[in-house]
């Protein structure tokens, strides 16, 4: 979530992250219906998975099928090492989503135990780096 | 290292009718091999079984009944285990593979005092290497590609230089130079080189992880809101 919200400031969109994480939609990010009704459809093996891997290589071609496909996948990996591991989230990442965790959900998830409270801001930021 | 019976991923897909990118194909022939042999702390059968027991998860009654429950701790039984993996790694496998966001540090711990830190680490990573290449494969319509082959050998079985206690479950590099999840394993070097090598070229893509601006088929844009909802809809903190 820090990098969708840190990468589409980069371009000059303003993403809603609500939407983007409850699925609702990303107002401002191309084909966003797309590819979230295409990661649902993969993530929970549903029925219209055909037609939601035809609508999205519709949309973004082949390589950008392929692409959100890696990242699914990818994202299912990262997923079970970070909770299988109980990694603390970065402190940069800590900071920069302080004012929003709250609101979004995030915060009430078990792996949220994981990180101590360590009281720190939302600041914004311009790089990667500063993230992590 | 492919032959007729065993094509490369690359020319998997292509039969499907992808062209896969080279990066893409070629970590994939490197690294799932890789799990089929010895890593660090297990030898090539058990991580082979770790492999079946992960898609075993995913059809297991038990697992199912847990997921259900408000505490899966509440729910005894056996799970539909088709290896003889020892109980609390089948237990273990299984939790990671299908209940992650439930897991605790009470769990981890009592898995590490069964097994030892290094096997639960190289488990963790075996798990998530599985995942990642079947749900790349159920993404694009494809078959899960087959267990990979045993390969002889003994694991390494050395605690690696630098590790210990930096506040997560397991034992980590202590020094970071990253996001903290790319040390996540590093208590299992091996494995945890197959593990990025593996997401690196799903994802972050080395140097251009630290540019907020892609050249890539997505934007990065698209990319984060694929992987913000995935993680939502897995209830991952991290």
């Amino acid at each position: 979530m820090a990098l969708l919200r840190a990468s589409s400031q980069a371009v000059g969109i303003d993403v809603g992250l609500s939407g983007a994480v409850s699925g609702d939609g990303a107002a401002g990010i191309e084909n966003s219906v797309e590819l979230l009704r295409f990661a649902e459809a993969v993530q929970q093996r549903s029925t219209d998975l055909d037609d939601r891997r035809e609508a999205l290589r519709a949309a973004v071609g082949d390589l950008g099928l392929i692409e959100a496909a890696a990242t699914v996948s990818g994202f299912n990996g990262l997923v079970r090492v970070a909770d299988g591991t109980g990694i603390q989230i970065d402190e940069g990442v800590d900071a920069y989503t302080a004012d929003v965790r709250g609101d979004l959900g995030i915060d009430r998830y078990s792996g949220a135990a994981n990180t101590p409270d360590r009281g720190l801001e939302h600041y914004e930021i311009t790089t990667v780096k500063e993230l992590f | 290292m492919s032959d007729e019976t065993t094509p490369s991923v690359a020319e998997t897909y292509r039969r499907a009718g992808y062209e896969i990118p080279e990066h893409l194909g070629s970590a994939h022939d490197r690294h799932w091999p890789a799990l089929g042999g010895p890593g660090d702390w297990l030898d090539g059968e058990t991580r082979r079984r770790i492999i079946i027991e992960t898609r075993n998860a995913r059809n297991c009654e038990l697992c199912r009944r847990r997921s259900e429950a408000v505490s899966p701790n509440a729910v005894p039984g056996n799970h539909d285990a088709t290896t003889d993996l020892d109980p609390a790694m089948v237990d273990a496998v299984h939790r990671v593979s299908v209940d992650a966001k439930r897991l605790s540090r009470t769990f981890a711990e009592a898995a590490m005092a069964e097994m030892g830190p290094g096997p639960y680490v190289e488990m963790v990573g075996v798990v998530a290497c599985t995942w990642l290449m079947d749900v790349f494969a159920w993404a694009l319509g494809v078959d899960e590609p087959g267990v990979p082959e045993r390969r002889p050998g003994e694991p390494v079985g050395e605690i690696p230089e630098g590790t210990g206690d930096v506040g997560a479950w397991v034992p980590q590099e202590l020094e970071k130079v990253r996001a903290n999840v790319t040390r996540a394993l590093s208590y299992a070097p091996l494995t945890n080189g197959s593990w990025r090598g593996l997401v690196n070229e799903h994802y972050s893509r080395g140097e251009q992880f630290g540019h907020l601006v892609w050249d890539r088929a997505l934007s990065r844009p698209q990319v984060e809101l694929v992987a913000a909802r995935t993680a939502a809809l897995n209830e991952c903190f991290y």
